[in-house]
């Protein structure tokens, strides 16, 4: 494993219960996360990019059934319950989705903050804390003095702030941040994004970034993931994922943004609807809204592989693994 | 369901037929969701599915006491104070087989009776006394005859018996107990029934009796149909009048609203058994008034949930209701609020009922409502409980059958609870 | 002393001086929620009382008649007609009954000595009192202590073992357990007193001031008293305690698996949080906040049940008293005992409402 990169994925699968039985939201992912970077994880309502995020720090309700997370160096998969609980908030931390139900509703923001660097940090005392918590709000660009106060008193934005925060209190290695500027405004949200490329600039911190959105994306990505029903189908740099798409599925998440030029032609749609994850189709997920779809699409399962020499953009489509595949099959 | 356009791929029509009918058992399919519930519940559905056993079972004893009551519960079957499972000694009258006699009575006329006891033993009182009472019921009746004994006395139960045999006494009383230990010397001689008739035919009772000798199983299945009666009609009350005022509190607004649910919240915070006592203690004695009575406590919490369920539907659904013709919205209302109400509604009538019996037996216990003879769990408790040194099953198995009888209701509406919460659904 | 007012003070004066505190430091919006919920509370008396009024008058039967039976003749029962002012209109009657209510004119009773009302409820009242807090007690501890042991473990065995037990307890009459547990613990184990507040002989040597007996022994340092008195309290609370410990074991439970479900539990597990820390300090102090509401209204239950338990044990408190009256067709007990009642319940739900905006920030600020 080289040595920039973070968080080695490999292999992993993760389900979870449902009244209909188990769920495969997560099929055999591989993914690296580079130091320093910020990776997006896009991908329809469903795909499992969500579930992925989750389980990035074992987190319920989805189980891991198979493969490795190999969080430098240590498998998340294999330590004790103690030392997970250990990496949680300390190294890996979370920001979640609704700002307005993600902070205890009678806790003030300091006891937030100095309760969380206490645990990891026990030795800590508690002005100690304080003083720690007070650096890492204003870095945030939240007034000190207002820490005393409590979640219902401040906005939309500034709560999703305070979760960055209560992320970054500790060390802070990787922050993954779920859908979080869903539920926030315009504005709002373009300051957000300016303040996650301030952290990974200037702290190193490596964000992975789960969105719908492919707009946001655009903005502050490094790198991006592409999923569908629950598998990896394209990773490619920001960069190469807009000018050289390569999987259909990314291509018609790309056209289905709506365009500002747009000149009376009609917004594109994609065919059809996201599969359902309790009876997958046969062969690539993708193959029965593909419009490039050919016979071996819906046989076989097309393999995640790079499609250029250097590695750095793959993608997992019989369009550009042909060759190597269609020889094993005769043989 | 899409409906395919394109016919050239179809099955056979038979075969569309039966594909049709298992598509419909499927969409239909209560057993299948059933049993896919039952996966996903776990224990809550076996909580419901015993529930429900419990409860049809026992409305099955409340419609039909008769079949499985072995006695009347108001009349005396047996001797006072008998415990469950014990065979009483009474005083019997020993005849020889064959002899067409059945008791005292048989042997009224004018002559004198010969009669085997053992000296001093309780059974030649026992014997004498019946004779006189006999008589004096038959004479006051205008019947002429006597029932006259010749006392023989014995010294030992053998003797008796055996002049009983060879026929030198036409009949013997004694212990039953005794009897019983040497009945197999005499194959000859049968129990003809207690000298006392009125102490029922020497069998052992499965809860025993209480003090007026009635059995105290036959009055516990009895009870079962005045407690469910009440638990019933209560809460059917208490639901008539509290979901039409929710509606209408919630529906209207306004000042209505705010008086009415000022009263209901009042009257919620009261202490429902206090209230009921009063007015039961007002009304008088009858069942009607007890239903009453502890319909008025319920009233309040069909009121609450209704007018807040209304309240938030009638939020969301406003908008598009005033967008759509005037007319439709009553029945908008109708068709949206009746699903989201109904469920809740079950819930709560499920444990009103529950709540409702242990309210009338608690007004029984205290002797408020109910006529004193009537076989009423809450009554044979307060009773019993005087005497319960002595006789610890004239409260226990009354109690028990309440605790069964509320649990099975409480137990019905807790897992409808949890399995139709959408919270805690689906984690 | 009266024995009322005192009680009245033990604790009312804390009450108070906590209410004056919060009134003061708390924020503008405390301070009319506080206002309103005071003002609130007369309304809501006024409710209760008018009901008992309705009840008792207006529905048929001439109280007069069923209390003296058939042994007064007329011009006694006229006189007794007059005295209770039953031949004046309705709305004179109704008003004349307010009054009573404002200036705390019971009467007096109408047999047994024609004490008053007042006396016998100061001295019934404490008694009630006495027996219903620490069953409160019991009952709270229980079922908020168990309740979150089920409500964690939830779906698995000890979670379904806790609910039977809830239920199976809450579905007992309470009268039977007490009865149960006289006979076992008090007549075949002799562990406890069978009956009583404490025992005939002791009870020569206290002094009443409170009529809270463990108070009053500890005031006049009588430990012959004390251990009697409490001796003698232990059957009834538990009866008492262990019925209630039911309905808050499920409601405890209930509101502590909702609030699990909250995206802000599942964050502070994601900062790595003990998972104990996270039950307690974080799920089970936000979970309370609805409990609190609903304590307020299982007093009701209290109440009911103390009515019960007090006809069972002998106990002879504000319940035991009620039954009595009624037997006695005491008309005017009946009445000021079930406004008493009423105004007790005014009050603890107003001391509950003004705890709950004190525990809940979101109302405060």
């Amino acid at each position: 494993m080289s040595n920039d990169t973070l968080y080695a994925i490999k292999d992993l699968s993760v389900e979870y219960a449902t009244r209909q039985g188990n769920v495969r939201a997560v099929d055999a992912v591989d993914l690296d996360i580079r130091r320093g970077e910020i990776l997006g994880l896009v991908g329809e309502s469903g795909c499992g990019k969500s579930t992925l995020g989750k389980a990035l720090m074992r987190m319920p309700p989805g189980k891991v059934v198979s493969g490795e997370l190999l969080f430098d160096g240590t498998d998340l998969t294999k330590i004790s319950d103690k030392q997970l609980r250990q990496i949680r908030g300390a190294r890996i931390g979370m920001v979640f989705q609704d700002p307005m139900t993600s902070l205890n509703p009678i806790q003030k923001i300091v006891d937030h903050l100095t309760e969380t660097i206490r645990t990891h940090q026990p030795k800590r005392s508690e002005a100690d804390a304080r003083l720690r918590a007070e650096e890492i709000v204003d870095r945030l660009g939240i007034r000190a003095e207002r820490i005393d106060e409590y979640p219902h008193q401040f906005s939309g934005g500034m709560r999703q702030r305070i979760m960055i925060s209560l992320a970054l209190a500790l060390r802070g290695d990787l922050v993954i941040a779920d859908e979080p500027t869903t539920a926030l405004d315009v504005i709002v949200e373009a300051q957000f994004l300016d303040l996650l490329r301030d952290l990974k600039n200037e702290l190193g911190v490596t964000i992975v970034l789960i969105t719908h959105n492919i707009g946001v994306v655009a903005e502050i990505a490094d790198r991006v993931a592409v999923m569908y029903a629950g598998k990896l189908v394209e990773l490619a740099s920001v960069h190469d994922l807009f000018d050289s798409t390569k999987h259909p599925y990314s291509k018609g998440l790309l056209r289905s943004v709506p365009n500002i030029d747009l000149d009376g032609t009609d917004l594109y749609k994609m065919s059809g609807a996201p599969p359902n994850l309790l009876a997958l189709p046969s062969g690539c997920s993708f193959h029965p809204r593909c419009p490039e779809v050919m016979d071996i699409c819906s046989k076989v399962e097309p393999p995640f592989a790079p499609v250029e020499a250097d590695g750095n953009h793959a993608t997992a489509c019989w369009l550009y693994q042909e060759q190597s595949v269609s020889v094993e099959l005769r043989s | 369901m899409a409906v395919d356009l394109d016919t050239k791929d179809q099955p056979p029509p038979e075969e569309q037929a039966l594909q049709a009918w298992e598509r419909d058992l499927e969409h239909i399919g209560i057993m299948g969701r059933l049993m896919a519930g039952r996966k996903w519940h776990g224990a809550d559905w076996w909580f419901v599915a015993i529930a429900i056993v419990m409860v049809a079972g026992f409305i099955f004893v409340a419609l039909f006491p008769g079949l499985i009551a072995p006695f009347n519960p108001r009349e005396q079957v047996g001797p006072r104070l008998l415990a469950p499972g014990e065979t009483p000694d009474q005083d019997v009258l020993i005849l020889r087989v064959g002899e067409p006699a059945a008791s005292l009575v048989d042997f009224a006329g004018d002559e004198r009776i010969p009669t085997g006891v053992v000296r001093g033993a309780p059974a030649s009182e026992a014997v004498r006394d019946q004779a006189d009472r006999i008589t004096e019921e038959l004479n006051g009746g205008g019947d002429e005859r006597r029932v006259r004994l010749r006392v023989a006395r014995f010294e030992t139960l053998d003797e008796v018996l055996d002049a009983l045999v060879v026929g030198d006494v036409a009949l013997a009383a004694a212990s039953s107990l005794e009897f019983e230990a040497v009945a197999d010397r005499y194959p000859d001689l049968f129990v003809a029934g207690p000298v006392d008739s009125d102490q029922g035919g020497g069998q052992s009772f499965l809860m025993g009796t209480n003090q007026l000798g009635q059995d105290v199983f036959s009055r516990v299945i009895w009870g079962t149909r005045i407690a469910l009666i009440i638990g019933f009609s209560a809460s059917l009350f208490s639901l008539a009048l509290g979901v039409p005022l929710g509606l209408l509190a919630g529906f209207a607004g306004g000042k209505l609203d705010r008086v009415l649910t000022m009263i209901m919240d009042s009257l919620y915070a009261f202490p429902g058994l206090i209230l009921a006592i009063a007015i039961a203690a007002v009304l008088g004695p009858s069942i009607f008034n007890i239903i009453m009575a502890i319909a008025v406590l319920y009233i309040p919490t069909y009121y609450r949930i209704v007018r807040g369920q209304t309240l938030s539907t009638k939020e969301g659904l406003f908008v598009e209701a005033a967008r759509s013709l005037g007319a439709k919205v009553r029945v908008i209302l109708t068709r949206y609020i009746f699903p989201n109400v109904v469920p809740s509604v079950a819930i709560i009538f499920s444990v009103n009922i529950a709540d409702a019996i242990l309210t009338g037996a608690g007004l029984s216990f205290l002797g408020l409502g109910l006529p004193p003879t009537t076989p009423d769990w809450g009554i044979d408790i307060s009773r019993g409980a005087p005497l319960m040194n002595q006789a610890w099953w004239i409260i226990t198995f009354p109690g028990i059958a309440v605790m069964l009888l509320v649990l099975a209701f409480t137990l019905l509406g807790e897992g409808l609870m949890e399995i139709f919460n959408p919270k805690l659904r689906d984690r | 002393m009266h024995p009322l007012l005192l009680t009245f003070m033990i604790f009312g004066i804390p009450a108070l001086i906590g209410l004056l505190y919060v009134f003061v430091r708390g924020t503008p919006s405390l301070r009319r929620y506080i206002v309103t919920r005071v003002a609130l509370t007369i309304p809501m008396v006024l409710i209760l009382a008018s009901l008992v009024f309705l009840v008792l008058r207006i529905i048929p039967g001439d109280p007069v008649t069923s209390s003296l039976g058939p042994k007064g003749s007329p011009e006694v029962k006229e006189q007794m007609r007059a005295n209770l002012g039953l031949n004046d209109p309705i709305i004179v009657q109704y008003l004349s009954f307010l009054g009573d209510v404002v200036t705390l004119d019971f009467g007096d009773a109408m047999t047994s000595g024609q004490r008053p009302v007042v006396d016998e409820l100061g001295e019934k009242f404490p008694a009630t009192i006495e027996l219903i807090v620490p069953a409160a007690l019991v009952a709270l501890t229980i079922g908020v202590l168990f309740g979150t042991f089920a409500a964690v473990r939830r779906k698995r065995a000890s979670d379904y073992g806790f609910r039977l037990f809830s239920v199976v307890i809450y579905s007992m009459p309470v009268f039977w357990l007490g009865l149960l547990l006289i006979l076992v613990f008090g007549v075949w184990l002799g562990w406890a007193p069978t009956g009583g507040r404490i025992d005939a002989v002791i009870n020569t040597t206290l002094e009443r001031t409170t009529n809270m007996l463990t108070v009053d022994s500890l005031i006049s340092l009588n430990w012959a008293a004390f251990w009697s008195a409490l001796h003698h309290l232990v059957l009834p609370t538990l009866t008492l305690g262990l019925i209630l410990s039911g309905v808050f074991l499920r409601l405890t439970r209930i509101n502590v698996v909702e609030t699990n479900e909250e995206d802000y539990i599942a964050a502070a597990r994601a900062r790595g949080i003990k998972e104990r820390t996270v039950t307690y300090k974080h799920a089970l102090k936000n979970a309370m906040i609805p409990v609190v509401t609903l304590i307020g209204l299982q007093v009701a239950i209290l109440l009911g049940g103390a009515v019960l338990t007090e006809t069972v044990f002998n106990w002879p408190g504000m319940g035991r008293y009620l039954v009595e009256r009624i037997g006695l067709r005491d008309f005017t007990a009946v009445q000021s005992t079930i406004v008493m009642f009423a105004v007790f319940v005014a009050l603890i739900s107003l001391a509950v409402d003004i705890l709950y905006s004190l525990l809940d920030p979101r109302v405060r600020y």
